[in-house]
C-alpha cells in the first residue's frame, strides 16, 4: 500500500521552528498572501515550513442528495494537495445507501489506486446487521489491503450495542485494522424528506470496548452534542480517537483540549484528536482554519495535523 | 488587545489559507454575533479573543436586552439594561447591538425600538427562533413593526430555519412555535417590497431557503449557524447574486472557521468576497449609522 504522504511529512526541522510564532502582522511573501486563499507553492529546492496534513475524514463519489464541487475524485485530491493535505483516509458515499458493499469496497479501492495520485487510503465499509459480514470484512483486509473500515451505523440501521458490533471490534482488533464510526453525515434537520435517519448514540461505547481492549476505534465528526454525557467515560475508558471535522464554537479545539468547549460535556487530551475534513461535503477550509483560530503550539498540531493518524495506522 | 490573538504557531499560508492580514483586508462585518447571549458582556470580553484572532472588523450583536424566552427583556432588571447601553455606546466602534422583538407582543415591541433604537444606542431588530406567542413573521401583526423599523432605517434581521419533520414530514414541520420559515420571510418582503430584510440562516435547508426568497429582491440572505456544505455559496450567488448575501459568525457557539469557510469554498471574485463579507451589510446599514455617527 503506497504511503505517498509520509514522505512529504518529513519536517525540517529548522525551517518549521523559523516559521513558530510568526506574527501575522509581519509582511508575507506575496506568493502567500493572497486573500484569494490559493494554494502557495514553495519555490522550487525549498521545503515549506510546518508538517503536511494526514486528513482521517474524507470520501469520494458522489453524496446521494446533491452534487458536490469534489466528487470526482482527482479535483479533489488536487483540491487536497493545495491545502499541504499529502494523505487522505477515504470512504465511499456509494456505501450510505447502497446493499452490495463489497463492490463498493473494490471499486473504492481500484479509485484509490488509479486516481488517488499515491495520497488517498482507501477506507472500506462493513455493515455487522447483515449477513456474512465477516467475508466483507476480510475482503477488505486481504484482497483490498485496506488499514481500516468506516461505519455508517445510523445509515445501516444498527445501533453500538448490537452484539454482532462487538463482534466485528474484535474481528477488526485480530487483524489491526482501525474502525472508523461516522457519528453523522449531515444534520439531521435538513436531512431529504425521503430519509429518517435516527442519531448514534454513544453511550453503549465505552462498555463495549472495555471488552475488546485491542481494538482501534475513532469517530468521525462526533460533534459534542451527539457524544452527550460519554466523552470522560470515552476518554478514561478507552483508547478512542476523534476528528476535528465537527468541533464547533469559537476557538473550539483549543477549548476542548482544556475542558472548556460549550458543547462538550468533558475534554479530549490533543493526542486523541486527529484532523479531519469531511470533505467533499464540508469545505477543507473548515477543519484547517480551526487549527489556526485556537492558538495551538507546534507540539499540539504537529500531534492533530499528523503524528496522531500515523500512530493509529502506521 | 491581547497580543497573543495575533500570534501564530504557523503560517496559514502555507496551507492554503488567508493570514490574519488577509482576514483584516476583507472587512469583515459579522451579522451573527451571539457574544452578549444571556446579557453576558464578559462572555463577550472573553470571546474578542477570537474576534482578533480571525480579523473580524465588526460584530452585530442579535442578543440586545432580551432572549429566547423573553424577546423583550421584561425580565431584565433595569441597572444591567442600563449597563448594557453604556457599553454599547463605549464600544460602538466596534459592537453594534440589534434587539429582539416579539411578533406576539406589536405594540410592546414598537415600544422597545423607540425607546432602545430612536432614542438609545441599537440599529435594528432581530426576530427570534420562535416566540411565546407562537406568531411568525408573515402574520398581519409584524405590518406596524416593520413600519416603524422602517422609518427609523433600522436593519431587521429574521431568523429562519426549515427543520425536517412533523406528520405529514416535511421541511418546516419540527419547526419551534413562532420560528418563521423562508416562505414567511417572502410574505412578509410581498407586502414591504420597499424594505430590506435579512433572511436568517438561508433557511436552515439552505437549498430550499434560496428558492424561496429568490423572486424578491428586497430579502438579503445571511447563512450562518449550520453546518458549512462546500457549494453552498456558489449556489446562493448563482440565484440570487452575490449582491444580496451577507455574512455571519455566529459564535461564540459556531466557529469562525465553519462560516469562513463556506466562503472561502466558493469560486468568487475578490470584489464578491468583498461585498458577502461586509459591504452589502455596511449598505444596509449606512443609513441608520450615518444618523447615529457610527463609523462605517
Amino acid at each position: 500500500m503506497p504511503r505517498e504522504g509520509e514522505k512529504g511529512t518529513t519536517i525540517d526541522r529548522r525551517s518549521f521552528v523559523k516559521a513558530a510564532l510568526l506574527p501575522a502582522a509581519l509582511p508575507l511573501a506575496a506568493a502567500l498572501a493572497s486573500a484569494s486563499a490559493q494554494a502557495a507553492e514553495p519555490p522550487s529546492g525549498q521545503t515549506r515550513a510546518g508538517p503536511d496534513i494526514i486528513d482521517s475524514n474524507v470520501h469520494l463519489f458522489e453524496w446521494p442528495f446533491r452534487k458536490l464541487k469534489y466528487d470526482k475524485t482527482e479535483p479533489l485530491v488536487a483540491k487536497l494537495r493545495k491545502h499541504r493535505i499529502t494523505q487522505a483516509w477515504a470512504g465511499s458515499f456509494e456505501a450510505v445507501l447502497h446493499k452490495q458493499l463489497d463492490a463498493i469496497n473494490r471499486r473504492l479501492a481500484e479509485e484509490c489506486k488509479a486516481h488517488g495520485d499515491g495520497m488517498l487510503i482507501p477506507f472500506g465499509s462493513v455493515n455487522p446487521a447483515w449477513a456474512d459480514w465477516e467475508e466483507d470484512l476480510r475482503r477488505c483486509h486481504e484482497q483490498y489491503r485496506m488499514p481500516g473500515l468506516r461505519l455508517y451505523p445510523a445509515y445501516h440501521g444498527y445501533a453500538l450495542d448490537l452484539p454482532e458490533f462487538a463482534r466485528l471490534l474484535s474481528e477488526a482488533a485480530k487483524r489491526g485494522l482501525l474502525v472508523q464510526i461516522a457519528m453523522r453525515l449531515e444534520d439531521e434537520r435538513v436531512h431529504h424528506v425521503a430519509i429518517s435517519v435516527p442519531l448514534v448514540n454513544a453511550s453503549p461505547l465505552a462498555e463495549v470496548l472495555k471488552k475488546v481492549p485491542l481494538a482501534k476505534v475513532q469517530l468521525v465528526n462526533s460533534a459534542g452534542p451527539l457524544l452527550g454525557n460519554n466523552v470522560s467515560d470515552l476518554v478514561r475508558d478507552t483508547q478512542i480517537t476523534f476528528d476535528i471535522a465537527a468541533t464547533e464554537g469559537n476557538g473550539g479545539i483549543g477549548r476542548l483540549i482544556k475542558g472548556e468547549n460549550y458543547s462538550y460535556r468533558g475534554s479530549i487530551p490533543v493526542e486523541r484528536l486527529l484532523f479531519g475534513s469531511h470533505a467533499p461535503l464540508f469545505p477543507c477550509e473548515s477543519a484547517l482554519l480551526k487549527l489556526f483560530e485556537s492558538p495551538l503550539s507546534l507540539e499540539q498540531l504537529e500531534k492533530l495535523m499528523n503524528a496522531n493518524a500515523r500512530r493509529l495506522i502506521g | 488587545m491581547n497580543p497573543a490573538a495575533r500570534e501564530f504557531a504557523l503560517d496559514p499560508a502555507a496551507y492554503g489559507l488567508p493570514t490574519r492580514d488577509d482576514l483584516v483586508k476583507l472587512r469583515i462585518w459579522d451579522m451573527h454575533y451571539h457574544g452578549f447571549y444571556g446579557g453576558g458582556i464578559r462572555q463577550h470580553e472573553e470571546n474578542l479573543f477570537y474576534v482578533e484572532r480571525m480579523g473580524i472588523e465588526r460584530m452585530l450583536s442579535l442578543d440586545i436586552a432580551g432572549s429566547p424566552t423573553d424577546p423583550l427583556g421584561t425580565s431584565i432588571p433595569d441597572e444591567k439594561k442600563r449597563e448594557m447601553r453604556d457599553y454599547l455606546e463605549k464600544h460602538a466602534d466596534r459592537v453594534s447591538g440589534l434587539i429582539p422583538i416579539d411578533p406576539s407582543q406589536p405594540d410592546e415591541s414598537c415600544r422597545k425600538m423607540e425607546d432602545w433604537i430612536r432614542n438609545g444606542p441599537c440599529i435594528g431588530i432581530k426576530y427570534y427562533g420562535g416566540n411565546p406567542g407562537g406568531v411568525v413573521c408573515s402574520h398581519p401583526d409584524n405590518n406596524v413593526i416593520i413600519r416603524l423599523a422602517a422609518e427609523l432605517k433600522a436593519v431587521i434581521y429574521i431568523h429562519t430555519w426549515m427543520k425536517i419533520g412533523g406528520q405529514p414530514r416535511r421541511p418546516g414541520g419540527d419547526n419551534e412555535r413562532g420560528e418563521s420559515t423562508p416562505m414567511d420571510v417572502a410574505l412578509l418582503a410581498e407586502r414591504f417590497p420597499s424594505v430590506p430584510l435579512i433572511c436568517g440562516h438561508s433557511g436552515g435547508d439552505w437549498e430550499l431557503g434560496v428558492r424561496a426568497v429568490r423572486p424578491h429582491e428586497n430579502v438579503h440572505i445571511e447563512f450562518s449557524g449550520s453546518d458549512p456544505h462546500s457549494g453552498q455559496v456558489d449556489y446562493t450567488v448563482r440565484e440570487v447574486g452575490a449582491s444580496r448575501m451577507i455574512w455571519g459568525g455566529h459564535g461564540p457557539s459556531r466557529s469562525y472557521s465553519t462560516e469562513l469557510s463556506k466562503v472561502l469554498d466558493a469560486d468568487l471574485t475578490h470584489d464578491q468576497r468583498l461585498q458577502i463579507f461586509g459591504g452589502n451589510l455596511r449598505r444596509l446599514a449606512a443609513r441608520i449609522f450615518r444618523q447615529k455617527g457610527y463609523k462605517l
